[in-house]
């Protein structure tokens, strides 16, 4: 099996983070390092580098308590340092203000990925987070499976894909909007309706593979639209994509 | 993938309907009625220009040429005005300068009129020139126009010899004209005016009553579902975690989640939001979860909207017969091309069929194709095996 893959979540919802913590004790790839209910309270104080994935952590169950309730994640035991997880789920709208594009990208600065979550698809916030640099969208209501197909995906290096997160790109009519080929149009707009990449694929009359290559490259349209100031970090990880993806 | 389209009548009836007949607003036809007002003052006194002329039987041509001007002039100025819906100025310089002044002084100098009987009919013109020139002049020009007319007609009666008791008489006749038809116009439009915006207000009104009925139903849904369930919950006693209250918890979500779509844009779409919304209604309590998303949905026919109901209704009812997934998508937008159509999709991951070795089912044709055929849309199916199935409708067609 593959290595444990570490999971943040910033949610102020704490229902929701006690559920996400027991849903996600059932699924041995994945550990739940930390939560917290906004961003600074997970990040603490700047990343230490001494210290390995999850230390302190011992266990998911008590991870999620202690960092909800302490306010500084995992880390509570250690004092206030985070060590990145692979990737964060970041709940699109925090109660404390805080704008979603900011939140997303002092996450992406510690190297996460991060996945936006959402109880209701506020399509105008989409598409700023995947601007900003999020790497993937989902609304609350999906099953485990999905949620943790997802992740994975994001964590090696892939770009997760959703309904809800193509029906925002295929309807966004702001200003701002990237231009899309037809072909990426219409890729987009059947995996919105529901349907499958496969069975959008063979709608177009192309491959699965090269529908994904459609569908990664809108969301990459809009990661470039929205990305000045970080392009080193950028860099960085797509190399990191590019060796994975080689892999 | 085959595409499924079987033939549908395509009733064009609705389109019509959906173009509403243009009412002019209350200050349009303020306006309309002005046109046809000075249209009937200029009749008259062409009338009296036919006889005149006719009953003279004047020797020179000249008396001919001069009613031909001016009968052409006159549809000039009305034609124009009826078909653009207000007077252009051009035309209506063009009817002060020829019929209003050229004419009779053409007609006292060669004319051969040299009593007042005889351009008389002429002189008359003016009348009707100066009541157009003062509703369809700026202020300072009409006046400007109304001064010329008056000078150029007491130089024309002084120079045939006319008595200065026809002559004041009608040179107030000018004037007066020219005067109580800016007063009839600028009481019609002030009325026009008031009425359209008393028809806005009422207009708003009754959007701001359609909203608050709106609101009260989804009040009175979410008492029954929403508020429901989490008062039972609270209150304790039954296990939250039990498969059915985490189905009808799950259920009640989605119907808040499509709430807060259908109501996130201010756009009126009541009729076609409430006809979706009730098919999926109709299917949620029986084991089918629906992913519903919405995105600027346009104003459409109660009929059309009904339609797109019942056609969703037995989509999703085939989704939840044949796919065996217990999940359908429904999407529902506006045309992007379009002039204010609609397109829905519903879709399913189960495992589809072949359409070619299919025959479809009374409910795909009957309700589905039909239904949509019946107001002008369209419907298509498009599946392969193991590809689930996509069913499209279109209004219009």
């Amino acid at each position: 099996m593959a290595r444990v893959i570490t999971v943040a979540v910033v949610d102020d919802d704490r229902m929701l983070l006690d559920g996400l913590q027991a849903w996600l004790g059932k699924v041995p790839e994945l550990r739940l390092v930390a939560t917290a209910a906004t961003v600074t309270e997970l990040l603490g104080a700047p990343p230490d580098g001494r210290l390995p994935y999850g230390s302190g952590g011992s266990g998911s169950g008590s991870v999620s308590r202690s960092g909800v309730g302490i306010g500084n994640g995992l880390n509570g035991l250690n004092g206030p340092v985070y060590v990145p997880a692979d990737v964060v789920l970041l709940d699109l709208v925090l109660r404390d203000g805080s704008a979603p594009a900011d939140n997303i990208r002092r996450l992406l600065r510690t190297g996460s990925r991060v996945l936006m979550i959402s109880t209701v698809p506020d399509r105008s916030r989409i598409i700023e987070a995947i601007r900003a640099g999020a790497d993937g969208y989902l609304t609350k209501d999906h099953d485990l499976p999905t949620l943790v197909a997802a992740v994975k995906d994001l964590a090696a290096g892939r770009s997760a894909h959703s309904v809800e997160l193509a029906f925002a790109c295929a309807h966004d009519n702001s200003p701002a909007r990237p231009q899309l080929s037809p072909r990426e149009r219409q890729i987009l707009l059947d995996y919105a309706s529901g349907l499958t990449l496969k069975s959008a694929a063979r709608r177009a009359g192309i491959t699965v593979h090269t529908a994904k290559d459609y569908l990664d490259r809108v969301k990459a349209k809009y990661q470039q639209a929205g990305r000045p100031t970080y392009t080193k970090l950028d860099l960085a990880r797509r190399v990191r994509e590019d060796s994975l993806d080689g892999g | 993938m085959a595409v499924l389209s079987l033939p549908v009548r395509h009733i064009r009836a609705l389109r019509g309907t959906a173009k509403a007949t243009a009412v002019g607003s209350g200050l349009q036809r303020a306006q309309s009625f002005m046109i046809v007002a000075t249209l009937l003052y200029r009749a008259s006194h062409l009338t009296v220009g036919v006889l005149a002329v006719a009953q003279h039987r004047p020797r020179l041509p000249l008396q001919y040429a001069g009613l031909a001007v001016a009968l052409a002039v006159s549809a000039l100025v009305h034609g124009t005005a009826w078909r653009r819906g207000w007077f252009e100025r051009r035309s209506v310089w063009a009817d002060l300068l020829v019929t209003g002044c050229v004419l009779p002084l053409v007609l006292c100098a060669w004319g051969g009129a040299r009593e007042p009987a005889t351009i008389g009919w002429a002189m008359l013109l003016g009348g009707s020139a100066s009541a157009v020139a003062s509703i369809a002049l700026d202020r300072l020009h009409a006046l400007a126009v109304i001064g010329l007319l008056v000078v150029t007609h007491f130089a024309g009666y002084q120079a045939v010899g006319a008595s200065p008791a026809v002559i004041v008489g009608h040179l107030n006749s000018l004037v007066a004209s020219a005067a109580m038809t800016w007063v009839f116009k600028w009481y019609l439009c002030r009325q026009g005016r008031l009425l359209d915006e008393a028809n806005a207000r009422a207009l708003a009104a009754e959007a701001h009553k359609a909203r608050y009925a709106e609101r009260l139903e989804h009040h009175r849904a979410l008492h029954d579902t929403v508020l429901a369930t989490l008062t039972t919950l609270a209150a304790g006693g039954v296990d939250a975690n039990a498969p059915e209250v985490r189905e009808r918890c799950a259920r009640e979500a989605a119907y808040l989640r499509r709430l807060i779509q259908r109501t996130a844009d201010e756009v009126h779409h009541r009729e076609i939001g409430a006809a979706l919304e009730e098919a999926v209604g109709s299917v949620e309590g029986l084991q089918l979860r629906v992913t519903a998303q919405y995105h600027e949905l346009p104003q459409v026919p109660p009929e059309a909207a009904a339609a797109m109901g019942d056609a969703v209704r037995e989509a999703l009812n085939n989704v939840r017969r044949h796919a065996g997934t217990g999940h359908a998508y429904l999407t529902a937008t506006g045309d992007p091309d379009g002039h204010g159509g609609v397109v829905v999709t519903v879709v399913d991951r189960g495992p589809g069929f072949d359409p070619d070795r299919y025959e479809p089912g009374l409910g795909l044709r009957l309700s589905v194709h039909d239904r949509m055929a019946e107001v002008g849309g369209r419907a298509s199916v498009d599946t392969a095996p193991g590809e689930g199935v996509r069913v499209e409708l279109r209004w219009p067609g």
